[in-house]
């Protein structure tokens, strides 16, 4: 009980102790913003590329593909875990416009029935979200080829990152050229014109929230893509994206499909082209999209590893506020000694005086920056008003509001590293306060 | 000389003191890394603009060509501002290197031997970057073959761990090889209408191109500016462009003599190309500097380093609050002292700046060694880089993300000056309340109880 008295006395009586929970309060503050903020553009970033991507992917980089994909997904859909299971043909392009424009582009040649169960592609969809099966059917005419593109090749974004979209679909083509590549990886047709060109229209466009993917994805029909893209006896595809169903933990999944993809791999390896098979990999969502995941969580990593600097400081602080309070207080040391406390009772006193510094010090800090983040929206919209200033550009970057929904687990670490840090900055004036032997102090105190 | 006496005697018997040394160098130097980070940043990013096309870009607009490009150049370079113009016809398209391996390309006709006096395109180039000469697409073997230059993404990926390209095995493997470049533009069609119209070049590598900017390195094919208007513009002669390049003379200020190039081409383009007012006034607007090009996104990484800024000062408010805790312990500790300064004679104001002097010192001994130690970090930054990616397997800076093969290792002088000079106001501001504590003392009550 005496400690808690002590506890509370120096917490309120000693006004230095009041500098180190505004050190405290102040790093949290900071800290819990920033987190917050990068928490959670990073983990609406992964959602994103979860959703596009599905929870696993059996593909190859390469354009030539790999044959026998329908047996495979058949055996996929037999085994129960999957949701949704979709072929698809990727490769790139060259757009050219009514108007005369020109761009390099990628192409998604898909079902998007299929993909619509196994990603989210349908819900990226303007006009045709309620009926993915026609998504490559333009409303102004159902009987021509249809191709969705990408929200950010024909809209453009307001200061307030929304897409200005039409009421009406307009009528507008493209048309797509293409290297159709045989089996053997060589352009196809080689005698002819090396190159495939179809015109395809406009049916819907595509807002996955990827800037790399709505800025050069062009999504055709699988069986167009394949007709442009590749050439051969058997049909070929790139990939296979694969939901799994609810309960089934995508590192299982992931394992369950890639065994299964290395015993049909031995069942096909005499087959024609067989060996098209052996580029294939069996990858998460995760793995599959690391090379764009993998920077930001670099940067985060970066940024927290900075934090820790920011600890550092709060460590000394705590240091030199215990020191000085007890330097002033070796009387109350010197008599709680000599009415029996022992060495670790002292350490523990000056040990839950920091653990109380750090734990009112989050709190508050935690406290503002709760407060701060509930309005950080309003506050930039405000600032964008008057002086015409956002954060984030959003005309450049694929960013809607500011994050600002406290993540318990960011939280309660960030709050966790406060109170290690005072408990850090108190222990060698604690240990130095329970070393010191009463009669001297009292001695002294007296003299 | 008291004041000095003192502050060593505290110095020497308090080490404490030494902790807010350390805490404002800490803070200092984390400052001048992140602002020499991103104004390095910001001046490659700069640069690239001007490497790429030059101090001021004529661009075309939409469905347009210049014509005639050759005797506005000549009629630029004649007038006291220019020192050399390039043209340059672009399109876009897809390169395939065989194997099964297509990429998307940017195809860039140029006039190399133009093109390395306007914007120093010779040090990208991997093989005749070192040789004599202006470089060309000659293919040694092959004088009638064509001959093209590739940038060296588009035929390689950097190492996974070091990102660094095999510049050596690549040049090994491509110089020589024969590659095709399908490309293509809307051509008026019998009925009206109009429809796709595909071009296939066939060429040889003769160069690698590597210029550090990865969108650049990883996306562009240049050929011969004649072979591909041949090919894109089949019946029509005479000389087509898209955009012309311009340098300007040293000392020339890009921006102070755009109005004279938009005077120039408008007399030219009338004159000679009998462009209309439209037309003229629609290119007017498309003659930028290479800075101008580029500050809409300068402008969003100066507030992305301004907001890191406002951070990292906020953080450093702590330090603040540590000078002041320590001064504070100072004053309560060396109550004596101060009570036998002021019963010598001392005035309440030679307390003050006994305080707030030893405050200012510990800023400045504590922000020179942030500023040096800021120095070590900014300029050895690849080698730190390379130490955490050996140690924990971690690789912070790629190209591909950052867009740069090297880090930025200039310190902002300017940052750091500013830095250091609010560390010191820092430190004295945090040292003032202990520093009227002091002067406050009463030496009766303190040395009675002596």
């Amino acid at each position: 009980m005496y400690k808690l008295t002590l506890i509370a006395r120096y917490l309120l009586k000693r006004r230095i102790t009041h500098f180190a929970v505004l050190a405290v309060t102040l790093c949290v503050f900071i800290v819990v913003v920033v987190m917050t903020v990068m928490t959670g553009l990073v983990g609406d970033f992964k959602q994103k590329n979860h959703a596009f991507v599905g929870d696993c992917v059996v593909g190859t980089d390469s354009l030539v593909g790999f044959p026998y994909y329908e047996e495979f997904m058949n055996l996929v859909e037999q085994t129960g875990i999957a949701e949704g299971v979709s072929p698809v043909v990727k490769s790139y392009a060259l757009l050219n416009t009514e108007r005369g424009d020109s761009a390099n582009v990628e192409i998604i040649g898909l079902d998007p029935i299929r993909h619509s169960q196994a990603t989210n592609f349908g819900r990226t969809l303007h006009f045709r979200a309620k009926e993915v099966a026609k998504a490559f059917e333009p409303l102004y005419d159902a009987n021509v080829p249809g191709c969705v593109v990408g929200i950010d090749q024909v809209l453009q974004r307001n200061a307030q990152s929304q897409y200005l979209q039409f009421n009406k679909l307009l009528r507008a083509s493209v048309t797509l050229t293409c290297f159709p590549l045989n089996a053997k990886g060589a352009p196809s047709k080689a005698g002819t014109s090396l190159v495939s060109t179809k015109r395809f229209y406009y049916s819907d466009n595509s807002h996955t929230g990827i800037p790399r993917v709505d800025d050069t994805y062009v999504y055709v029909p699988l069986e167009q893509a394949q007709l442009l893209c590749m050439d051969g006896a058997e049909k070929r595809i790139t990939a296979i994206h694969i939901k799994f169903r609810p309960g089934v933990g995508i590192e299982e999944g992931r394992r369950r499909i890639a065994d299964l993809w290395q015993q049909y791999q031995q069942t096909k390896s005499s087959a024609p082209n067989g060996v098209l098979l052996n580029t294939v990999t069996v990858q998460s969502w995760k793995e599959y999209r690391r090379a764009v995941i993998a920077p930001i969580e670099a940067e985060q990593l970066l940024l927290s590893l900075m934090f820790v600097l920011v600890g550092i400081t709060t460590v000394f602080i705590v240091s030199v506020v215990f020191y000085m309070i007890i330097r002033s207080k070796r009387n109350d040391i010197g008599v709680l000694k000599s009415v029996g406390a022992s060495n670790t009772s002292i350490l523990s006193l000056f040990q839950g005086f920091a653990f109380g510094i750090g734990l009112i010090g989050s709190c508050a800090g935690a406290l503002f920056a709760w407060l701060f983040l509930s309005r950080i929206n309003q506050i930039e919209q405000w600032c964008y008003e008057h002086f015409g200033w956002q954060i984030w550009n959003r005309s450049i970057y694929v960013i809607g509001d500011i994050p600002h929904h406290l993540e318990f687990s960011v939280l309660a670490v960030i709050i966790f590293c406060a109170i290690l840090s005072c408990l850090v900055g108190a222990l060698i004036p604690s240990y130095l306060a329970a070393r010191l032997r009463p009669v001297e102090i009292l001695h002294a105190a007296r003299m | 000389m008291l004041k000095l006496f003192l502050w060593l005697k505290y110095v020497r018997r308090r080490r404490i003191i030494l902790m807010s040394v350390a805490a404002v160098a800490m803070s200092v130097s984390l400052l001048i890394v992140v602002a020499s980070l991103f104004t390095g940043f910001i001046a490659a990013f700069e640069q690239s603009a001007v490497n790429a096309i030059g101090d001021i870009i004529i661009s075309a607009p939409d469905g347009l060509t210049f014509e005639q490009y050759p005797a506005f150049i000549e009629r630029l370079e004649k007038t006291d501002i220019v020192e050399a113009a390039t043209a340059t016809l672009t399109s876009e398209g897809l390169l395939h290197l065989g194997g099964g391996n297509v990429r998307p390309v940017s195809i860039w006709g140029i006039q190399p031997d133009r093109r390395v006096r306007v914007m120093g395109f010779k040090k990208a180039l991997l093989c005749q970057g070192r040789a004599a000469g202006d470089p060309s697409f000659r293919v040694a073997d092959a004088p009638d073959e064509i001959g093209g230059f590739v940038g060296i993404g588009v035929l390689g990926k950097p190492d996974e761990k070091t990102d660094q390209y095999d510049q050596d095995a690549i040049l090994k493997e491509t110089l020589g090889k024969p590659v095709s470049v399908t490309t293509g533009k809307m051509e008026p069609t019998t009925d009206g209408g109009q429809e796709p119209k595909r071009r296939t070049i066939s060429f040889r590598i003769t160069d690698v191109v590597f210029t550090g900017v990865y969108q650049l390195d990883s996306g562009q094919v240049f050929l011969p500016i004649e072979v591909l208007q041949k090919k894109l513009y089949p019946t029509e002669g005479g000389f087509l462009a898209t955009s012309i390049s311009i340098k300007l003379k040293p000392g020339v200020a890009p921006d102070s003599v755009v109005e004279r190039i938009r005077e120039l081409w408008g007399g030219f383009a009338a004159q000679e190309l009998g462009w209309g007012p439209m037309a003229i006034s629609m290119t007017a607007d498309r003659i930028k500097t290479a800075r101008e090009m580029q500050k809409i996104y300068v402008a969003e990484f100066e507030k992305q380093k301004d907001v890191l800024e406002v951070i990292f000062s906020v953080i450093s408010f702590g330090v603040v609050v540590l000078v002041f805790c320590i001064f504070y312990m100072m004053v309560k500790l060396k109550q004596k002292d101060i009570a036998i300064v002021i019963s010598c004679g001392a005035t309440s104001s030679s307390v003050i700046g006994l305080f707030v002097g030893f405050g200012v010192s510990v800023g400045v001994a504590g922000s020179g060694l942030g500023a040096a130690l800021g120095y070590v970090i900014t300029r050895h930054i690849s080698q730190i880089e390379g130490w955490i990616r050996v140690l924990f397997g971690l690789k912070l800076w790629r190209s591909s993300v950052y867009m740069f093969s090297e880090i930025p290792n200039q310190i902002d002088w300017s940052s750091a000056a500013f830095y250091a000079a609010m560390a010191m106001m820092g430190a004295a501001v945090g040292a003032l309340v202990p520093a009227l504590v002091a002067a406050r003392t009463r030496p009766v009550e303190v040395l009675r109880n002596e």
